[in-house]
């Protein structure tokens, strides 16, 4: 295979399709540069264009990422590879990155696809929808979601049969079972990393029972009841497929916790929870909603009048961290926890519970440096070397970081440090010409 | 108003206590707690007093008592603030609070003074041996003489006075109007807490604990009466001899046993050992031991021969009786039951 590696060359490499590192390489490109985007997920727009709304202005997440994706895709100077991953990066010298990029096989030629999903339709494997955080099944045959970028079939070769429904009902003849592995070596100039975050497991936790008690759900399951491309098209409880009328939020599910190895706050979670619970009282007019929290963080622009909005509009906040959930037989749930203003202990029922969880580092990407060491924070996120002066440089010139990648932070916050990377990495571009 | 008083945790400590100042006040600790109800909702509380120094509220509350550790609420700590061992170095604190004599406190707090006194008493039990000639009769008779005498003293001088300086902190102080039918009615509780530590069962993890301290309750107290009442080392009766060595081999054998999983810290509860747990532990493993072999020197006719044994044997007994049980960790058993009976004389009365 080594020989028939083929070369490539950028100005910029950005490790991370997601806002931060969209909004990077469309800087750099509308500058000129020439930008590989490497995204490991088979659609770009990372976890942002899963969401249903944002804070605290209660925009569409999908309309605001939407657009910037497909300004991403069509733009000349971007290149874009998705479900590939970056292997090693060796820093040759300064402006001389090589690395190597490995492209998983989709085994559809995406440039033929049109969307169709008529093998979606003759596909006879079921699985569990990651996209829809396991709530519903898909296809081995499939597209993403709706609105993913590029909007193309893809194989799940893990689960698919080889019965071949898919490539006899394709009109394009767009399904290719021959597609292999394909590495390349990527000649770049300057990388930005912007691999984002991974959300807490709650499993880790096992006194509140989420995965054996079927009506706990994540937050990220609630934003996809929430959002436009929602699986259910209403708020459907997941052990019975009932309306939920009395719904519980845990906050601080795995974040400032050191029992989980998390000592930190992850910030946004105080926020889309008010969010959600707002979104919820339009969906569901008659639902009550409990906010379980330990300190409402409501510090940026906005948020505390968003907050006060939620009171208003009769969300109940209780101060103290839920001890654990208990199932009763018609799947309701039972949350025991320290009312702190009252200083008594209390049992609470709640027919759904949504456990508001953190954000942890994503931190395979410093493993993939070869010569140099990226460094991480003693939380595991990448280091900003110089946080004031210069918050998108780490340890390594010429490697800048933008978003979640760098420790947890909202979606402003993320866009804002996305141009952050893609200025700094164009000084640092500049200064080889000059 | 209450003052405030940083520097409380930095005595607690002496105790054992960890960090109760990283504690963020969340509620947790309460809310996984098994024992913890409406009407004592523990531990969280406690931390927070112990935090802002407030005494006074520790003294009147009997929480302390009611928390059997089993851990779950350290284990799970967000902050790993140590909830269950501040509770447990609260228990300390509170018993010498309870203590007239301030010999608890000092005895808690220094190691240094508790060996010191721990030497002094064996001094005096080997000077005394050396007075007598180490002749067997003599000493096995006022040992026995000692057992009846201390008992009596300790009770009376050192454990009754600081009963009732905790029924007067916790149930008189605060304002309990209890008339007397009350504490009659509510006596079955003390005595059922005394005898089977019931509430320890709450602990969700604790069966096999909650056996083994029972068997080891049972067989201290049934030790005690045997070797005072039944006079077990000079005793003739068979079924008296069989008795005392079934008793303090049970009492080897569990102790062994809790010294062994304090080495190995395998469970929460067993992760922190304060001087006063070890003394506790050994001594009554000792106790048992030594108590056992001098009946089966008796019994071989060879002590006589091996008085070092029987003076080995008297000097912990002494150590014991004089130190541990008046001012040490034994005073748990009395504490805990009768903060049941305080507590339930409390409810009934409010």
């Amino acid at each position: 295979m080594k020989e028939t590696k083929k070369i490539l060359e950028y100005d910029a490499l950005v490790v991370g399709g997601g806002i931060a590192g969209g909004e990077s390489a469309l800087n750099l490109a509308n500058l000129g540069y020439k930008v590989l985007l490497v995204e490991k997920d088979l659609t770009i727009g990372g976890k942002m264009i899963m969401l249903s709304k944002v804070f605290p202005t209660l925009d569409c997440a999908a309309c605001i990422t939407t657009p910037k994706v497909s300004e991403i895709a069509r733009h000349q100077n971007i290149t874009i590879f998705t479900g590939a991953e970056v292997k090693r990066i060796n820093k040759l010298g300064e402006h001389r990155f090589e690395v190597d990029v490995l492209q998983k096989p989709r085994y559809v030629n995406v440039a033929d696809c049109t969307g169709c999903q008529m093998c979606e339709e003759v596909c006879p494997v079921s699985v569990s929808d990651e996209y829809q955080y396991g709530m519903v099944g898909r296809k081995a045959a499939y597209i993403p979601f709706s609105i993913a970028s590029p909007r193309a079939a893809a194989i799940d070769i893990e689960n698919c049969t080889l019965c071949g429904a898919c490539e006899r009902a394709c009109p394009t003849k767009c399904i290719d079972f021959t597609q292999t592995e394909e590495e390349f070596l990527v000649k770049a100039k300057s990388v930005v990393v912007a691999t984002g975050f991974n959300l807490f497991d709650p499993l880790k936790i096992p006194r509140y029972g989420y995965g054996s008690q079927k009506n706990i759900i994540t937050s990220m399951q609630m934003e996809r009841q929430l959002a436009p491309t929602r699986p259910f098209n209403t708020i459907l409880r997941p052990g019975d497929g009932k309306m939920p009328d009395n719904i519980a939020y845990v906050l601080c599910t795995g974040s400032r916790d050191k029992s989980v190895g998390n000592p930190i706050c992850s910030q946004v979670c105080c926020m889309y929870s008010i969010k959600q619970a707002q979104l919820l009282m339009g969906a569901l007019p008659m639902a009550d909603i409990t906010i379980y929290y330990l300190h409402i963080r409501a510090f940026g622009k906005g948020f505390n009048e968003f907050y006060a909005q939620a009171q208003d509009m009769g969300v109940e906040f209780i101060k103290g961290k839920v001890g654990k959930i208990t199932e009763k037989e018609n799947g309701n749930l039972i949350l025991r926890y320290e009312d702190i203003e009252a200083g008594v202990v209390k049992e609470a029922e709640h027919d759904m519970v949504v456990l508001s969880v953190g954000i942890l580092p994503n931190q395979g990407i410093s493993d993939v440096f070869e010569n140099e060491k990226l460094e991480l924070d003693p939380f595991n996120f990448v280091q900003q070397s110089d946080m004031l002066a210069s918050p998108a440089k780490t340890s390594i010139e010429g490697v800048f970081v933008a978003g979640t990648a760098s420790g947890p932070m909202d979606i402003p916050d993320s866009i804002l440090s996305g141009g952050a990377a893609s200025a700094e990495t164009t000084s640092y571009l500049r200064r080889e010409t000059v | 108003m209450a003052r405030i008083n940083p520097e409380f945790t930095d005595e607690l400590k002496k105790y054992g206590a960890f960090d109760p100042n990283a504690c963020y006040n969340c509620g947790n600790c309460t809310a996984v707690c098994t024992l913890s109800d409406e009407d004592n909702s523990f531990p969280r509380k406690m931390v927070r007093y112990s935090v802002l120094g407030l005494e006074s509220e520790i003294q009147a509350s009997l929480d302390p008592w009611l928390c059997y550790y089993c851990g779950e609420c350290s284990s799970t700590c967000p902050r790993e603030a140590n909830p269950g061992e501040l509770m447990m170095s609260l228990r300390r604190w509170l018993t010498a609070k309870y203590d007239w004599t301030g010999f608890s406190g000092l005895l808690y707090k220094s190691l240094i003074a508790s060996i010191t006194g721990f030497l002094l008493l064996a001094l005096v039990v080997i000077l005394f041996g050396f007075s007598m000639e180490f002749r067997m009769n003599d000493l096995l008779h006022y040992g026995h003489y000692f057992e009846v005498g201390a008992i009596a003293l300790v009770a009376s001088i050192i454990l009754l006075p600081n009963i009732v300086r905790m029924w007067y902190q916790t149930v008189k102080k605060p304002g309990s109007n209890a008339g007397l039918k009350t504490y009659f009615k509510c006596f079955g509780e003390l005595v059922v807490h005394m005898f089977t530590q019931k509430r320890a069962l709450g602990c969700d993890d604790n069966q096999l604990r909650w056996f083994e301290h029972l068997v080891l309750v049972l067989g201290y107290l049934s030790l005690l009466f045997t070797t005072v009442f039944l006079d077990w080392f000079s005793t003739g009766s068979d079924f008296i001899i069989f008795l005392g060595y079934f008793e303090s081999a049970l009492i080897f054998v569990v102790t062994f046993d809790f010294v062994r999983r304090r080495i190995q810290k395998d469970q929460e509860v067993s992760k922190h050992s304060h001087p006063s747990d070890w003394f506790f532990v050994i001594w009554l493993f000792f106790m048992g031991l030594f108590s056992f072999m001098v009946r089966l020197f008796i019994d071989l006719n060879i002590l006589e021969q091996n008085m070092w044994l029987y003076i080995l044997q008297l000097i912990v007994l002494v150590q014991w009786a004089l130190l541990i049980v008046p001012f040490g960790k034994w005073t748990h058993f009395l504490y805990r039951s009768f903060a049941m009976y305080f507590q339930k004389i409390k409810l009934s009365a409010s």
